[in-house]
């Protein structure tokens, strides 16, 4: 019996299902937001879905220059690492598969779409995306150590309420700490920390001051120039799910809490919160702000969110 | 079902790709325009590409001169079927006042079959909306048209 | 079982077929059948003699002892040469015999092009045989032998291509530093002789034992610096860019999966056993900063090559902070994290000088900016290149994350344990190093396997099948123990671990049970083995989920097949759809080179770049000085803090 609940964990919820219409619904709900703040209609909340599948049905071009296998792999990896990361995020009490990895581990799976990316980018052959994977890479070196910190001083702070002098990587033991003590972004020594976070998101993802790998009025969209039809519409759908991703651990991190006890209510509000993440780091940020140059977005990481986070975890060092 | 959902989404999300074949720019600040504000064309699911492999609409200005006719030519072949033609303005339909130029080798239908021509130097924002209005009805019948 | 009695004589076999088959190649390698089947020969039946001993050592727990022509101790003082093989002598041996027989199983071919190959063959299975010798000896004496064997085969090695460029003259560095080394290590042992008229390391630990006087801190200090030379950890780096990248790839792969391994291993033996001193906070603090500043510096200077070879140098320097820092927490996840990343290093740094060393076969040089868009023409070598890289870049599931993540958790505990706000600066940096790897190897695959194709590389072909079969085990292995951690850990890495923490067991199988007790004044230190992490990690639950994502894709793409356009296959009838986009031009080449692939990383450090542009001068003199210097404050350090 329990196979079948890890597939209906995986395939329905939180899996593959569940967090599509999250990844759709959320990114509509952004676009629609950036609209009304530059006072435009916007277009509909499921646009994203049209894109999308539109591409699906659209011709799929190989340019001869490509490597075909990796070419077309690279998409599809980067969706299921993204799945699986959703997987390991806690919603309030509920976990599908919590105990099997940490932080660490959801660190790591993060930067495969990354790669996923890049790697698709360069097998494509082509001169814009060795641009635009280059500027990728270094906007991973960017937010990775701010994020590393974040995780380290939240991994600190919740290691010492919850066991003598100790640390922690787990999400489950960071899910119980807010469950006990209510959501760490109430924790003043957190603040810091909960802010460079989300500065940390817009990166990520990817989206608009900190876009520089897709960059599309001066290298063409980056690693996606040659992607089109179905391996492009993954590829559109990795980004939705990235923001989902992303804003959902932000708030498993930050605004976690004793839930209401009911999976589905807690899913709802769980959704709502990562929608609320969304419109302060993304939808506003993107509306109000234009494209960086790629060294000032290495340097605003490893000076001023870095330096948030330092904070916060020198904080969380002396207990606070 | 699946084939109509797919077929509906293509009118519903024309990505617009803008090649300029020597244009003086009117037209080009035109389009621009539709993204603004005032008529918000992204209301209708229009996005400007930023590869032709990624778009569904080709949006041609300028009266097609030696020196960009392979280019545009090169491009637009480099546009995944299905895809539509728009001609934007009256250079790249007729020639405009740059007809008979020993620069310009337009039309661009003397190339390319084009789908939809909006006239006008340059047109009223208006009419490129109806225009890529009209472009989307014929993306969507290419794409029933392909797939029966 | 007949091999039973086999088992006691298997350590000095498998040294002694090595050395053998050196002697023996010089002799009749004339002949390329000769050598051929000599070489391999030899390496097969050595690896066969350190099989044997998996299952004493590992699985039954047994520490193997041998005297050479039986002079065992007499009244407590052991004068014969001993071998003493327990978990940790083997977890080194079996890597020393693996790279052996895989890396002379890949030269067969490889060095076909170049003269003297008898020479190569010789100067292999000697540097073989010194190295498994190093590692199984229970005689410091033997081990500096050793270590001075190792390093003229080495020299020689990095010579071996004498015409092309700067081959001689890295051997020439090596040499020097080398020398270095290998003279501070003499002079250790002499002055631990002086101290304890013994030369065996288990004698030694027993005398040595809460003894620190003047003399055997600067034995110590002395022995310390000397292993240091050895793995290559920072300030002793410079020659090994060098020499790896000058030496043929076979050889790199040897130098970087054994021999920076000997020293790892002499680290390890000295600071846990011999001197027993790992629990000093000085000594941690000492071997985690050299470690970290290893990590760091190892990764930022290969960000900025352009040169395959020497980027992966600059990376088994990286790499072997990563051990050296876990290795100086000693915690119990701590060494088993560094043993473990000893491991993965072993097999995925010899696995990528493999791919180097195929594609200097295939294409004739490893300079990045003069490649580019192998992979349709070596698909295979390709493949094997990416998992090498995410392997070393720590992606889940190969086996550098396992390793990495054990790492991370032990350093992170370690703050947390009263280590100090240091180690969280140590954790950060382990974390942050292992992005630029990542970085830098999406360097390496942008410019020598994706991107635009050369023209001028049309001809390449892939590698022969008797190159691809080691690179493929490695890669195997590499997947393996990525995915079955847990095997690995309770295996292989937990005997060896224990015979980290089992220094009464390794004094009592040498000088008799009972020995230990009687002559220590102090008990030997116990670490305390607790394997509880901070946090989870089951490769094997989500490998299940990957699967049936996998499955729904596979469905998924069988579905939209029927949408996807046709695929030209040659260039010639292509027309300009098929073409790659270049603003509407027709395609001409234009990539971005290697080096300037990360600019805008490299711009915000450039300060940082210039000055270390500087200290990697070139001249040799300066990097002898930089090892004695760096010798001097060691010792310094430790008069002034133990």
């Amino acid at each position: 019996m329990i196979n079948w609940w890890i597939l209906f964990y995986i395939l329905i919820f939180p899996g593959f299902l569940f967090c599509l219409v999250a990844a759709f619904l959320l990114s509509g709900i952004d676009r629609k937001l950036v609209a009304r703040m530059q006072k435009r209609i916007g277009p509909p909340i499921l646009q994203n879905f049209y894109d999308f599948m539109k591409l699906m049905g659209k011709e799929t071009i190989i340019p001869h220059e490509a490597n075909r296998a990796v070419f077309l792999a690279a998409p599809v990896v980067g969706l299921l690492a993204l799945v699986t990361v959703v997987l390991f995020i806690p919603i309030y009490r509920f976990s599908a598969f919590g105990g099997i990895a940490d932080v660490v581990v959801i660190l790591y799976l993060l930067t495969v779409p990354a790669v996923a990316l890049i790697v698709g980018g360069a097998a494509s052959g082509s001169p814009y995306a060795g641009v635009g994977i280059s500027r990728e890479m270094v906007a991973v070196l960017s937010y990775e150590l701010p994020l590393v910190m974040v995780l380290l001083a939240i991994g600190k702070k919740v290691g010492l309420a919850l066991g003598e002098n100790a640390v922690t990587f787990s999400m489950a033991n960071i899910a119980a700490y807010q469950n006990l003590f209510g959501p760490l972004i109430a924790k003043w020594s957190m603040i810091p920390a909960a802010l460079a976070m989300l500065l940390v998101i817009p990166c990520e993802v990817g989206c608009h001051p900190f876009d520089v790998a897709e960059a599309e009025t001066e290298i063409c969209e980056g690693p996606l120039v040659e992607y089109s039809g179905a391996p492009l519409g993954i590829f559109k759908l990795n980004y939705y799910l990235k923001m989902f991703v992303m804003t959902a651990l932000f708030t498993a991190l930050f605004l976690g809490g004793r839930g209401t006890g009911y999976i589905a209510l807690d899913a709802l509000v769980f959704f709502l919160c990562c929608v609320c993440v969304t419109a302060v780091s993304m939808s506003l940020v993107r509306a109000v702000t234009a494209r960086l140059k790629v060294e000032q977005v290495f340097k605003f990481y490893w000076t001023v969110v870095a330096g948030l986070a330092l904070i916060s975890l020198v904080l969380a060092w002396f207990g606070l | 079902m699946f084939r109509n959902l797919i077929a509906s989404s293509a009118a519903k999300s024309p990505w617009l790709f803008h090649i300029n074949a020597g244009s003086c720019n009117g037209c080009d600040i035109e389009l621009v325009a539709l993204l603004t504000p005032r008529y918000d064309v992204e209301r209708l699911g229009f996005k400007l590409a930023g590869t032709p492999r990624h778009a569904d609409i080709v949006v041609v200005t300028g009266p097609v001169t030696a020196q960009s006719k392979d280019r545009v030519l090169r491009t637009i072949s480099q546009v995944p079927e299905p895809r539509v033609i728009v001609t934007l303005g009256s250079c790249p339909c007729s020639g405009n006042v740059f007809k008979g130029s020993y620069s310009v080798v337009g039309p661009l239908d003397k190339y390319v079959p084009v789908d939809v021509a909006i006239a006008g130097c340059a047109p009223k924002p208006e009419a490129i909306i109806h225009g890529l209005a009209m472009a989307t009805q014929i993306l969507k019948e290419k794409k029933k048209g392909a797939k029966a | 079982m007949m091999f039973e009695r086999l088992i006691p004589h298997c350590p000095v076999l498998a040294v002694m077929t090595l050395f053998l088959g050196a002697f023996l190649t010089a002799i009749f390698g004339r002949s390329k059948a000769a050598r051929r089947i000599l070489l391999m020969l030899a390496s097969l039946l050595s690896s066969f003699f350190m099989a044997l001993l998996v299952k004493p050592v590992f699985f039954d727990g047994q520490i193997i002892s041998y005297w050479m022509g039986n002079w065992a101790p007499r009244a407590g003082y052991a004068i014969g040469i001993g071998f003493e093989v327990d978990g940790l002598s083997l977890f080194f041996a079996l890597l020393v015999s693996l790279t052996v027989l895989l890396s002379n199983l890949y030269s067969l071919r490889y060095i076909e092009r170049d003269d003297c190959g008898d020479y190569y063959c010789t100067l292999a299975l000697m540097l073989g045989g010194s190295v498994l010798s190093l590692v199984q000896t229970g005689d410091i004496f033997t081990m500096f032998v050793m270590i001075e064997i190792m390093t003229f085969a080495c020299v020689a090695l990095t010579a071996f291509r004498k015409r092309s460029e700067g081959a001689l003259e890295a051997a020439f560095k090596y040499l020097i530093v080398g020398c270095i080394g290998s003279s501070l290590v003499l002079t250790g042992v002499i002055l631990l002789y002086a101290q304890c008229h013994t030369l065996n390391m288990a004698q030694l630990s027993a005398l040595l034992a809460g003894n620190l006087t003047p003399a055997t801190v600067f034995a110590f200090a002395l022995l310390l610096t000397g292993f240091g030379v050895k793995s290559y950890a920072v300030p002793f780096h410079f020659v090994a860019a060098d020499a790896y990248m000058a030496a043929p790839s076979s050889v790199s792969m040897l130098f970087s999966g054994m021999v920076n391994k000997a020293g790892v291993y002499g680290v390890i033996r000295l600071c846990y056993i011999i001197m027993q001193s790992m629990r000093l906070p000085a000594l941690q603090t000492l071997l985690v900063t050299l470690g970290t500043l290893s990590m760091f510096v190892g990764v930022t200077m290969a960000l900025r090559q352009h040169d395959f070879k020497r980027l992966l140098a600059f990376h088994s320097i990286s790499q072997i902070g990563y051990v050296l820092t876990a290795l100086g927490l000693c915690t119990a996840l701590g060494i088993a994290g560094g043993l473990y990343h000893a491991m993965n290093h072993t097999l995925f740094k010899g696995l990528l000088f493999l791919c180097a060393g195929a594609v200097w076969y295939a294409a004739g040089t490893t300079d990045l900016d003069r490649m580019g868009g192998l992979s349709k023409r070596m698909p295979q070598t390709c493949a094997i290149f990416l998992i090498a890289a995410f392997s070393i870049s720590g992606l889940p599931p190969f086996n550098g994350f396992v390793s990495k993540w054990i790492i991370y958790q032990a350093t992170f505990e370690k703050a947390a344990e009263g280590g100090g706000f240091g180690y969280i600066v140590v954790t950060v940096v382990a974390l942050v190093t292992s992005v630029m790897t990542l970085a830098s190897f999406i360097k390496v695959a942008q410019s020598v396997f994706f991107g635009q194709e050369r023209p001028e590389l049309a001809h390449v072909r892939e590698v022969p099948l008797s190159m691809r079969i080691p690179m493929w085990i490695l890669a195997v292995l590499c997947v393996v123990t990525g995915v079955a951690p847990g095997l690995v850990l309770t295996y292989v890495v937990a005997p060896a671990t224990y015979a980290v923490t089992n220094v009464t067991g390794y004094i009592n199988t040498m000088m008799g049970a009972g020995y230990a007790e009687s002559v220590m004044t102090v008990p030997a230190q116990s670490i305390p083995v607790d394997a509880s992490f901070a946090g989870y990690y089951s490769p094997v639950s989500w490998l299940i989920l990957f699967a049936v994502l996998l499955l729904a894709f596979a469905l998924v793409a069988l579905l939209g097949k029927g949408s996807r356009g046709a695929v030209c296959q040659d260039d010639t009838g292509c027309d300009d759809k098929y073409a790659v986009f270049f603003g509407g031009e027709r395609v001409t080449r234009s990539t971005v080179a290697g080096s300037d692939l990360f600019w805008g990383f490299r711009y915000n450090f450039r300060h940082y770049f210039r000055w270390m542009g500087n200290v990697h001068s070139g001249v040799v003199n300066d990097y002898a000085a930089w090892a004695v210097g760096a010798g001097a404050v060691i010792i310094l350090y430790l008069y002034a803090l133990l």
